[in-house]
């Protein structure tokens, strides 16, 4: 026993050195993007230091320390969900890990102990946490969770570093609302601002049909279904729901703008007398059941993620899909290398009008759905709180916006005036000027209220969407989730 | 039990101090703590509300609950049969004179189950997968397109669906098991009792079954303790849906404490799964000591 | 006996035809079965292994097929990539697991033993918490494991995972060590005692020898539970990255919204070289073990 234990041992030991040679030995290959991201960063370097030498001023209120450098030498735990897989292709995580690098690179004398998880274990890590009272110094808060959080004094009141922000007049004004309770905000809204709903379609493919934008119509959409399913499509548009969340941030968010109007979603998150019963919302539901019901989708809609949905467009299999900016820039960026013809053709539109919704049909919704919050405990320690802002400031302000406007056209919190977008392809220009001046934005339903009640509006429109069920049995059940955990609250 | 050797209570006493402090340290203290927070609204943070037995009393009127444990249930029985039945059957198959490759066989048996249960998820998914799949592909070649279906999108299937690839992975396992306690048996007890004319099935259930019954046990015991429990399976490729036509106990604990940040909720969850799993493996352990009983095994 | 079987396989040799033909197609039947179940078992591996040589887009257009330009690329990429901290993990998931073996198999080899022989009044009770110990809902439990942990200052140190990995791997140990000492026959143990074995000698120097089918068996099962343990990793380890294991690592791998299958495939199986080695490698030790260890009744 005594032998094999030691021969496992030994052997496993081996075998990691072995691997860990093939590690070393080969590492010149990835640090490319690395030392590419240090060359832009030469660039925005001198304008960082002035913001940060002003931005300074306002943090210095509460440390007194100097406003050139930082006084604070030590750690800073901080928590995120950019890895470096998801940091490739997606401008927002990208820009997010080149602006932590560019900070820790200015401030060598503070360690910053990131956390780095895949966004689903990121999701559970922070609750674990948050209930422990034991959250990270600078991390990621999701919109639904600031009023709960807030209230139990777990996230730092922001609204004054907010206002005292070197780019305050910058800022975009819309993007704080999820962070918001009452008059004061909880974080800085961070990674890129992004549609969670937008028809990408082929126009080749929707022209032969007879359309030559897609259809305003649901409709028309129809119509058009019955084109493409004699003329070897299944299907018309790709959609998946396979994680539950895609049907109401990629789909209901939208559409029930389109039903109830903004000022509905308003007053439920004020409190100001609105249920998820009313007709309008219940009217928006059945609608969804109905449409897909009626096979302009792909059948196994309910069962594959979005990301497999999205291949259905890729390869050629449907002519149009829905899903969020981070489909869209999966979708052109892999196209752009695969497939030209198809790339040249990508359309993008917003979902059609129901025939009996009434209001604006030029709607998408719009946001950011993170923002940087600080641990509450933090401001016991002036210098480290000093040391936390500067870091918010850097992560949401003007270089981040650059760098994602100049690289993806994509847009951040802070505005940007005169992006020049002429190095970008056509289909590149058409998606920033689709998501930012063309359309109008409404609001992402889960950035907002309570997780439990889009946990539970989630897992039933899913069988909703399966056929079972109706509408107004859904809408009783998320009014009394809606109820339960936050009106009452 | 043993008369020849009395040990000291001391000595005993011992030997269990510190792996029953240690045990009890990580297991049961949290579990304590999931008691202790199951009488409050607690929704993740510092504040706790006293609220008494009321959750409780919501968990009783729990529909998703109790769909969930019904769901559990089926997938114990279905895993019973199918995990330690099916192994039971494939160990006297390795054992048998006629096979050959038996150490290929015993090798390869157990691999599935070393690989971690969400791996386990992801390929199962896309064997299950309507458009890709492996299901779908050969209806479509054997020429029973009207077959398919999206597999894991209806309510009616997706529970027996799911449990296949747990069925898939530990019927190794506890081959593995049941092939341990094998070894213990004389081999001549086997040689004699075929050379006696007593056929497979006969040999199975009156000389192999009594001599490996503690086992047996211990096996039946794992695995309604694994599947009252399961949980990473399932999270991988339905996330309990569609709807919660899938949806466990240990996902819908989950599901409350993390999805819906309610933690007071979510901890009476877990002490609920405790105690009922608690009430099915005794209940389990009774059935299955009582139908060894009529076999005359004693 | 032996005599007696001797005599019962001159009788019985004397077979039909028929019965030759009934064994052949017995023979035929079992080892089919036998060989549709094995590669069953294998070919997720294979499945596994060549689809980490296609690349994301031939994959997703086609995930049964082989790959028609097989590339090392993911490989490349998973290696070289310093976030994913290979190994670093490699060796904190060795460390871990090795040192949670090792106790598993000690406590519950002596607690199984006790159990199995020694009447004392709490030995049920013992039993029964133990077989308590198989009914905890982890991931419901996530929370309050984290606040007592951290309570009690035991967090993201080296030993943090082994004292989870441990208790939570012990119930099945307990079981499966009593089970199947019930199963050996007293004699043995008289017989030691007679000769003036104490508790302590017999139990070491007699039982386990004895008992190594098994023990071999809990290593088994228990080596993969705490290679590919997962939730521990994240609520407890995963704020000092020195101390990720490799399961938390790889979710590295894992984007919000893109994930790469084949990448990830040649990301678990860097990942699991070094266990299903030592698998492959001692499979044909560890089931001689079982067989040689087996005791005669």
């Amino acid at each position: 026993m005594k032998k094999k234990l030691l021969s496992v041992v030994l052997s496993t030991t081996m075998l990691t050195a072995i691997l860990a040679g093939c590690g070393s030995s080969q590492t010149t290959g990835t640090s490319e993007t690395s030392t590419q991201a240090a060359t832009t960063d030469a660039a925005t370097e001198t304008t960082s230091a002035a913001a940060e030498a002003s931005s300074d001023t306002s943090a210095s209120a509460a440390s007194g320390s100097s406003a050139t450098a930082l006084a604070y030498k030590g750690e800073i735990n901080m928590m995120h969900f950019s890895t470096s897989e998801e940091s490739e292709g997606n401008g927002g995580s990208d820009g997010f890990r080149t602006m932590i690098q560019q900070w820790t690179d200015a401030h060598p004398d503070i360690t910053l102990n990131q956390n780095v998880l895949a966004n689903d274990e990121y999701k559970t890590q922070i609750a674990t946490m948050a209930s422990a009272d034991d959250l990270p110094d600078v991390f990621l808060l999701q919109g639904m969770n600031t009023k709960a959080w807030a209230k139990q004094g777990l996230i730092l009141d922001m609204t004054d570093i907010i206002k005292n922000s070197p780019y305050y007049s910058e800022y975009n004004q819309a993007y704080f609302t999820p962070f918001t309770d009452g008059d004061k905000l909880y974080a800085l809204p961070a990674l890129t601002g992004g549609t969670c709903t937008v028809v990408i379609y082929d126009k080749a493919a929707w022209k032969k049909a007879g359309f030559d934008s897609f259809p305003t119509s649901w409709d028309d959409v129809k119509k058009a279904n019955d084109y493409f399913t004699k003329n070897g499509y299944d299907y018309s548009i790709a959609f998946g729901n396979g994680g539950q969340w895609q049907a109401n941030s990629d789909f209901l968010s939208t559409l029930g703008d389109r039903y109830t109007g903004p000022d509905w979603f308003q007053s439920i998150i004020n409190k100001g007398g609105a249920k998820f019963t009313d007709d309008k919302f219940v009217s928006a539901l059945s609608f969804m059941q109905n449409i897909f019901k009626s096979g302009i989708f792909n059948k196994d809609f309910n069962d594959v993620t979005n990301e497999d949905a999205r291949e259905y467009f890729i390869s050629g299999d449907a002519p149009a899909f829905i899903g969020g900016n981070w489909d869209e820039s999966y979708i052109t960026s892999t196209l752009k290398s695969s497939n030209q013809d198809l790339y040249n053709n990508i359309g993008f539109a917003v979902l059609p009008q129901p025939s009996d919704a009434t209001y604006d049909e030029n709607s998408q919704n719009i946001g950011l759905g993170y923002g940087i919050a600080i641990n509450a405990k933090v401001a016991s320690d002036p210098d480290k709180l000093a040391a936390c802002v500067d870091l918010a400031y850097k992560l949401t302000g003007p270089d981040f916006s650059n760098y994602v406007a100049t690289n993806y056209a994509l847009g951040g919190l802070t505005k940007i005036d005169n992006v020049d977008l002429s190095k970008f392809s056509q289909v590149e220009q058409d998606f920033y000027n689709w998501s930012y001046t063309d359309t109008t934005p409404c609001e992402i339903y889960d950035s907002y209220v309570d997780p439990a009640v889009w946990s539970v509006c989630n897992t039933e429109l899913q069988s909703l969407l399966n056929g079972e069920g109706d509408a107004k049995t859904v809408a009783a059940d998320i009014q009394k989730a809606y109820e339960e955990n936050y009106l009452n609250k | 039990m043993l008369k020849a050797i009395k040990p000291k209570m001391s000595v005993v006493a011992a030997f269990l101090a510190v792996p029953v402090i240690w045990y009890i340290f990580s297991v049961f203290v949290p579990l304590a703590a999931a008691l202790f927070y199951s009488f409050f609204e607690w929704k993740g943070g510092p504040d706790k509300t006293f609220t008494g037995i009321a959750n409780y009393v919501k968990l009783i009127h729990d529909g998703t609950f109790w769909q969930a444990f019904g769901h559990n249930i089926f997938i114990v029985v279905v895993c019973i049969v199918g995990q330690v039945g099916i192994a039971f059957i494939l160990v006297l198959m390795v054992n048998s004179r006629l096979t050959r490759l038996k150490g290929m066989h015993r090798t390869f048996g157990f691999f599935p189950s070393t690989i971690s249960a969400v791996y386990i998820g992801l390929i199962w998914t896309m064997i299950f997968d309507y458009k890709r799949g492996i299901i779908n592909y050969i209806l479509i070649q054997t020429g029973h397109k009207d077959l398919t279906q999206v597999w894991l999108n209806n309510p009616a299937l997706v529970l027996p669906f799911v449990s296949i690839p747990l069925v898939w992975q530990f019927i190794g396992y506890y081959m593995v098991i049941l092939l341990s306690a094998i070894a213990a048996v004389d081999n001549e007890i086997f040689e004699v009792a075929e050379l006696d004319g007593a056929n497979a099935f006969q040999r199975a259930i009156y000389i192999v079954l009594p001599l490996i019954k503690n086992m047996l046990m211990v096996c039946i015991t794992l695995c309604v303790a694994g599947n009252m429990k399961v949980f990473d399976h399932i999270y991988t490729m339905t996330e309990g849906g569609p709807g919660t036509a899938s949806m466990v106990m240990a996902l819908y604990g989950y599901k409350v404490s993390f999805e819906q940040s309610n933690m007071g909720y979510g901890s009476t969850i877990s002490v609920a799964i405790f105690v009922v799993s608690l009430i099915v493996i005794q209940g389990s352990r009774k059935l299955v000591e009582f139908s060894m009983r009529n076999k005359g095994v004693e | 006996m032996s005599a007696q079987t001797i005599k019962m396989t001159k009788v019985k040799s004397a077979k039909t035809p028929l019965q030759k033909f009934g064994t052949g197609v017995a023979a035929v039947l079992i080892n089919a079965v036998l060989m549709i179940f094995s590669i069953s078992c294998i070919f997720p591996l294979v499945w596994m292994f060549y689809s980490s040589l296609k690349l994301k887009r031939q994959f997703n257009a086609d995930i049964i097929g082989f790959p028609k330009s097989p590339t090392f690329e993911n490989y490349i990429r998973v290696l070289t990539n310093k976030d994913y901290h290979l190994t670093s993990s490699m060796v904190n998931s060795v460390r871990v697991t090795v040192i949670s073996l090792f106790f598993i198999v000690l406590f519950g080899f002596v607690i199984g033993y006790i159990l199995a022989r020694v009447p004392f009044k709490l030995n049920r009770f013992l039993y029964v918490l133990f077989l308590m110990g198989l009914l905890i809902p982890v991931h419901s439990l996530l929370v309050p494991i984290y606040v007592v942990f951290n309570a009690a200052g035991m967090s993201n140190q080296w030993y943090t995972l082994i004292i989870p990995y441990v208790a939570f791997g012990l119930p099945i140990a307990v079981f499966l060590v009593e089970g199947f000492i019930k199963a050996i026959p007293v004699e043995l143990e008289e017989a030691a005692a007679i000769d003036g074995s104490s508790f302590t000698h017999t139990m070491f120097n007699i039982i386990l020898p004895v008992s190594r089918p098994i023990l071999t068996t809990v290593a088994i099962i228990q080596s993969f539970s705490c290679w590919n343990e997962f939730s521990f990793a994240l609520v407890l380890c995963s704020r000092n990255v020195k101390l990720q294991t490799v399961p938390l690592a790889m979710t590295n791998f894992k984007g919000q919204f893109a994930s790469d299958y084949p990448k990830i495939m040649a990301g678990m199986l860097v990942t699991m070289v070094p266990i299903v080695l030592l698998y492959f490698i001692f499979s044909k030790k560890i089931i001689e073990g079982m067989v040689a260890g087996a005791v005669k009744g």
